[in-house]
This record gives structure tokens, C-alpha cells and sequence, in this order.
């Protein structure tokens, strides 16, 4: 016991304590014997049901898309929007294109600024009632609907505040443009990869960071050769997610402009260019040709395709997480 | 990790970082010399895609970027000054024209299609020729819920004080749902005044056979002596075993949906669909002189709006949009 005493502080120990006399005090009657076999069934059956619920849409969209992804796989990957389902063209090459680059922003500036923010939080930031309350309104900012993301976005990079500083947004994203879009997007998932990070921050045991500090480390050595290092496998996973959901929404990119009918422009993955001009995506094109089928039924099916397209790149990038964190994992046993 | 690898990784990242912002900085790449911006009406969408495609096979060059959220909020963008041109359903409000005014945005109205709704029944059915929009209403109206047979709306007629004489057969009614642009037309064109003066939700009854597709539509008319339902003008006229009932507004004849009658406005459940394009824009954008050009030749008004399933001008009317654009662009 004397060595807990020093690495686990007063209230943890206790804790502990408390919950193993708990434990070892409670007899197993019959009763709640039954009682526990009896929930655990329960949770099981609703398991079951949610990942039933799942296989349905997931079995009928596939169904419903699989025509055009088994015909014209290619030409619809590499196709525009078009007036008309039937036209050879249509295909989703201009989306693609769109929620990669978002994916490319919320890599590029929702991660660093994340994940900095979340070790500010959890190692540097001194435990007093500011702390509390920005910790509690990034919180609350990742329960936020993303409609208003899309506001915010709107006004900062489409219209342009006429505000020092902020005014200069504008005329650098270009207005309604794929940066415009990378960046609300990236400010959406910001306090989902701080929340996250500060989750796999919190998990790391005193033990290494006291043994680090103990054998000398200064604090940044401490988290970069310790506390990182442990966290990873819970950044990555949170990170990775958060990705996913920005490609998946569809609401903020409807208020800052994406264009629904005609994407004039049809650029390259790397054309760096059109990150000032008008922009479409996954989303975007997957509820505007659902819509449409009222008018033109054979974009239903093309919207089926769509869906079944962004649900294996959505899928890919949570593999990828697993994958990553199982080698972190790894890596650090 | 060796020390060289640590630097590659750090030096492929700033590149990254260093790539994005600079390609954001980089003012440059300014396509506004041929690029067309369009927002708009949804139902009108189709027609400028379709005309923007025909131009692209034409071997242009130029950049058309096209937006459906609606008319009203089309207008809201143009009037602003975003867009060069506005799709709209409607002709432009006295409240919107006051806006433009006011940003001191002048604007050219062309007329390039119409929008016309058939009211459909099966072709053996004698005993129906002609519906008022009253019975219309009673019939497939928000207070038309739950009514199995045609006499059934007989007193909803009288309530409103139409003849109410409709036979006591079985009522199977068909048409788009919700999710379609039919359907939102028809409302507006056919429901949306009456239920509006009778405070009533402006939407149609709930127990009726939707479908997305017109062929089931059609199919389902075709089947029941006794049917009755809606869709698009354009289609309608090219089924075969339907047959196209004349519509009468309020105190007026019984106009047959013929594409003269739609053409000039008599038949009561069509619309105009429109096209507002800026003036200024127009005068100093080559890219958008050229597009409506080409909307307004026969690969537009003709094939475009056929194509996507609209009814196109009569000859009279075509000319006369040719001659508005002309004259704003003096």
C-alpha cells in the first residue's frame, strides 16, 4: 500500500478502496442472479436489433444502387452533374473531389489546433474556473447542430464581416468556395478531436508521467516522449471519426453555397485552384439527386450508388483508425 | 527514429500546410470572365443544366454553375448582386423588385417554358369531361380526407357553392408524392388559394396513391374506371389509355390543357417559368451573353425544355421573349 499512496493522490484511493469493500461486501443472491442473466439478454436483444436496423438500410440502399455501380462503376465515378439520370455523364467525380479536400482541411487545421488545445487543457492549463468554463463551453459547442456551423461559416467566409481582420476571410477563400467549406467544416469538428484528445489524455496513468519526471524529463519531454506516445491510439481514433462525420454532413455546405445542379468547373484532385471556386460534395449531391427523383426517377438509383460510394470511404477511414490504433497499441507493449 | 527521417516527416508536413495556405492566398486562377453563377427556382433548374449541357457539347468553353434552393431565395442572391441570372417559377414579387431597385440591380425578364399540370382519368370513364377547381379541391384537398367516392365531395362542392353533382362512383386517386416537383406545383397551382381562404393546411388529403414514377401514375389511372389523378402536362399528352380532363377556374368555361391553351395562360393549372438575368452582368460578361444566346435559340426553348420534360412556347410567345432580350440589352 505504501507505494499507491504516493502515485495515486487521497480522492482515487479512496475511491478504490471504497468500491472493493462494496464489492467483496455484497452477497450474489438468487434473485438478482436472474436479474443480471436476465439484463444482459436484454442489452444483447437491443444490440442485435440496432445492428439488424443497420444491415436493412445498409442491404436496400445496396440493392437500389447496385445497377449503376455494376454497369458503369467507372464512368460513374469519374462523372458530373447532369440534368438528366439518364445521360451517360452523370456521376459523383465532382463530390469526390469536394469531400476530399474537406477531409484534407480537418486534417490539416481542425487536427493540430485540436489536439494542441486538448494537451494546453489537460497539462499546461492551470485547474481554476476559466479552465472549467471553457472546458464546459467546448462541450457545448460539439453538442451545437451543424446548420448553425454553416451559419457561422456564412458569415465569416461567404459574406465576409466587414470587421478588422475577419473581413479578409472573404476575398482569401474567394466566397462560397471548397476552402470556405473546409473551413467551417474543420470548425465543426474542433471541439469533437479537443473533447476527444482530452478523453485520451485523461486515460494515461500517473505512474508514467511521475516516473518521467522522477528520472528528470522537463514537462515537454514528459509529453513527448510519454504522455503522446500512450495517448495516440485514443487520438487517432477520435481524430479519424470526427473525419468521417465532417464528409457526412450535409447541412452547414447547403448554407454556404454547394452547388446542387451544374458544378461548371470540373477539376482534378490536386487542382489546387479550386479551392477559391464554387463546390459540391458527397452529401450535397446524395440529397439533391434524392430529391430529384420526384421529377426524373432514375436519380434515385444514382443516389443509392452515391450513398453506397461515401459509406465505403467513411468506412475506410474508421478501418483506418482501428488499424492505426491497433498499431500504437502494439507498438507501445 | 533516426534524426533524417524525423526530418522528412517534419518537412513533408510544413509542405503540406504551406501548400494549402498559399493555394488559398493565391488570388489569381479568376475565372469571372466566362463563369456564369445561377441560382434559383429548383423547377427550372433542369432547363438551365440541360441548356448549360447543350452548350458544353457545343464546343464552348464556358463556366455555368447552377443552384436550386427555390425561387424566393433565388431572388434573394440575385438582388443582391451574387448571381447573373435568377430560375424563378413565379414572376418576380413587387417587394423583391423594390430590393433590386434599392442595390441598384436592373434586370431583363425572359419567359422560356411552362410548367402545365393534366389532371388525368382513365380513358373509359364517361361520366367525368371537366373539373372546377372547387371540385378539385374538394376532391384531393386537405378536407377531402378520408372521402372514398366521387359524390362524397358533393357537399364540400355546395358548401363553396359549385354544382356538386359528381357520380357516386369509387374514387382511386394517384399522383406524385410529396418529394416531387409535381406535387409542390400542383398545390401551388391548384390547392394553395382555396385551402389558404378556408384556413386549411396548404397541402393535398394523405390517403391517395403516391408514387415517384409517372408510369406507375399512369398505370394506376389506366387500371381504374373511376381514377382520378395528377402529373406533369408534357407526359400526360404522351400516354396512351388516360385521358386529359379540361380544369375551370372560378366563374369561368371549362378550358381543354391543350399547348395552346397552356401557351397562353387560359388553362388555369399551369405556370410561366422564368428567367431573370442581370443586366449590367450581361452587358460585360461575354460568357453570359452567350449562354442566354443559346437559351433562347431552338436548342433552348425547344429541346432543352423538352428534354427535361416541360412544355415549351408557342411560336408567338418565343419570339417575344427573343425581342425582350434584344431590347434590355439596348
Amino acid at each position: 500500500m505504501a507505494i499507491f499512496g504516493r502515485l495515486l493522490d487521497r480522492r482515487t484511493k479512496d475511491h478504490i478502496q471504497k468500491s472493493v469493500t462494496q464489492a467483496l461486501g455484497t452477497k450474489r443472491s438468487g434473485r438478482s442472479g436472474i436479474l443480471d442473466t436476465l439484463l444482459r439478454y436484454i442489452i444483447i436483444a437491443l444490440l442485435f436489433i440496432s445492428l439488424i436496423i443497420l444491415a436493412v438500410l445498409i442491404i436496400d440502399i445496396a440493392i437500389d444502387g447496385f445497377d449503376v455501380l455494376s454497369s458503369r462503376l467507372g464512368s460513374f465515378l469519374s462523372g458530373t452533374l447532369r440534368s438528366r439520370s439518364v445521360d451517360e455523364g452523370i456521376g459523383i467525380q465532382q463530390g469526390l473531389v469536394g469531400s476530399f479536400w474537406i477531409a484534407v482541411f480537418v486534417a490539416v487545421f481542425a487536427f493540430p489546433i485540436g489536439i494542441a488545445a486538448a494537451i494546453y487543457l489537460e497539462e499546461y492549463a492551470p485547474k481554476n474556473r476559466l479552465t472549467k468554463f471553457i472546458e464546459l463551453n467546448i462541450r457545448n459547442l460539439a453538442g451545437v447542430p451543424s446548420v448553425v456551423y454553416g451559419l457561422l461559416g456564412l458569415f465569416i467566409f461567404v459574406k465576409g464581416f466587414d470587421v478588422f481582420l475577419l473581413r479578409n476571410f472573404k476575398s482569401l477563400v474567394g466566397g462560397s468556395s471548397l476552402a470556405a467549406a473546409g473551413l467551417t467544416l474543420s470548425i465543426l469538428v474542433l471541439p469533437i478531436v479537443i473533447i476527444t484528445a482530452q478523453e485520451a489524455l485523461k486515460t494515461i496513468p500517473s505512474i508514467i508521467k511521475e516516473g518521467a519526471y522522477g528520472v528528470g524529463a522537463t514537462k515537454w519531454q514528459v509529453i513527448r516522449g510519454q504522455v503522446l506516445p500512450y495517448a495516440a491510439p485514443g487520438i487517432l481514433t477520435g481524430t479519424l471519426l470526427s473525419m468521417s462525420r465532417a464528409i457526412g454532413e450535409a447541412a452547414p455546405l447547403i448554407l454556404l453555397g454547394a452547388v446542387t445542379g451544374r458544378l461548371g468547373l470540373k477539376a482534378g484532385l490536386f487542382d489546387f485552384y479550386q479551392l477559391q471556386e464554387r463546390f459540391t460534395a458527397m452529401p450535397i449531391i446524395i440529397t439533391n439527386w434524392t430529391q430529384k427523383q420526384g421529377r426524373d426517377i432514375g436519380f434515385g438509383e444514382n443516389a443509392a450508388a452515391a450513398i453506397v460510394v461515401l459509406l465505403f470511404f467513411v468506412l475506410l477511414i474508421n478501418a483506418t483508425a482501428i488499424l492505426l490504433r491497433n498499431y500504437f497499441e502494439k507498438k507501445r507493449a | 527514429m533516426t534524426v533524417a527521417k524525423k526530418c522528412r516527416r517534419k518537412i513533408f508536413l510544413v509542405s503540406i500546410v504551406i501548400a494549402l495556405v498559399s493555394a488559398v492566398a493565391a488570388a489569381g486562377c479568376n475565372h469571372s470572365g466566362r463563369t456564369v453563377n445561377i441560382s434559383g427556382s429548383s423547377t427550372v433548374e433542369p432547363i438551365s443544366v440541360r441548356v448549360a449541357e447543350l452548350v458544353e457539347d457545343s464546343g464552348s468553353n464556358i463556366i455555368v454553375n447552377i443552384d436550386g434552393p427555390g425561387t424566393g431565395d433565388g431572388f434573394k442572391l440575385f438582388c443582391e448582386g451574387e448571381t447573373d441570372i435568377s430560375d424563378a417559377s413565379r414572376e418576380i414579387k413587387a417587394s423583391e423588385v423594390a430590393k433590386c431597385r434599392e442595390n441598384g440591380i436592373d434586370f431583363i425578364e425572359l419567359q422560356v417554358a411552362i410548367d402545365g399540370i393534366a389532371v388525368i382519368t382513365s380513358a373509359k370513364n364517361d361520366a367525368v369531361d371537366c373539373l372546377s377547381l372547387i371540385e378539385l379541391y374538394s376532391l384531393i384537398g386537405p378536407e377531402a380526407t378520408g372521402t372514398k367516392k366521387w359524390a362524397d365531395a358533393n357537399n364540400l362542392i355546395r358548401e363553396q357553392g359549385g354544382g356538386g353533382n359528381l357520380p357516386s362512383a369509387d374514387l382511386d386517386i394517384f399522383g406524385p408524392g410529396e418529394e416531387s416537383g409535381t406535387f409542390d406545383s400542383f398545390v401551388e397551382l391548384a390547392i394553395e388559394e382555396i385551402a389558404e381562404h378556408r384556413n386549411q393546411d396548404i397541402t393535398t388529403r394523405p390517403d391517395y396513391n403516391t408514387n415517384a414514377d409517372d408510369n406507375v401514375i399512369i398505370r394506376g389511372v389506366q387500371n381504374s374506371d373511376t381514377s382520378l389523378g395528377w402529373i406533369g402536362y408534357a407526359f400526360a399528352k404522351e400516354a396512351g389509355g388516360i385521358k386529359l380532363l379540361s380544369v375551370a377556374s372560378e366563374n369561368s368555361e371549362c378550358v381543354e390543357p391543350t399547348a395552346t391553351n397552356i401557351a397562353d395562360g387560359t388553362y388555369p393549372i399551369a405556370r410561366p417559368l422564368l428567367i431573370y438575368v442581370n443586366k449590367a452582368a450581361a452587358l460585360e460578361n461575354e460568357a453570359l451573353r452567350a449562354y442566354v444566346d443559346f437559351y433562347l435559340q431552338d436548342e433552348g426553348l425547344s429541346i432543352a425544355v423538352g428534354d427535361v420534360g416541360y412544355v415549351e412556347l408557342d411560336n408567338i410567345a418565343k419570339t417575344k421573349t427573343r425581342q425582350a432580350w434584344r431590347d434590355g440589352l439596348k
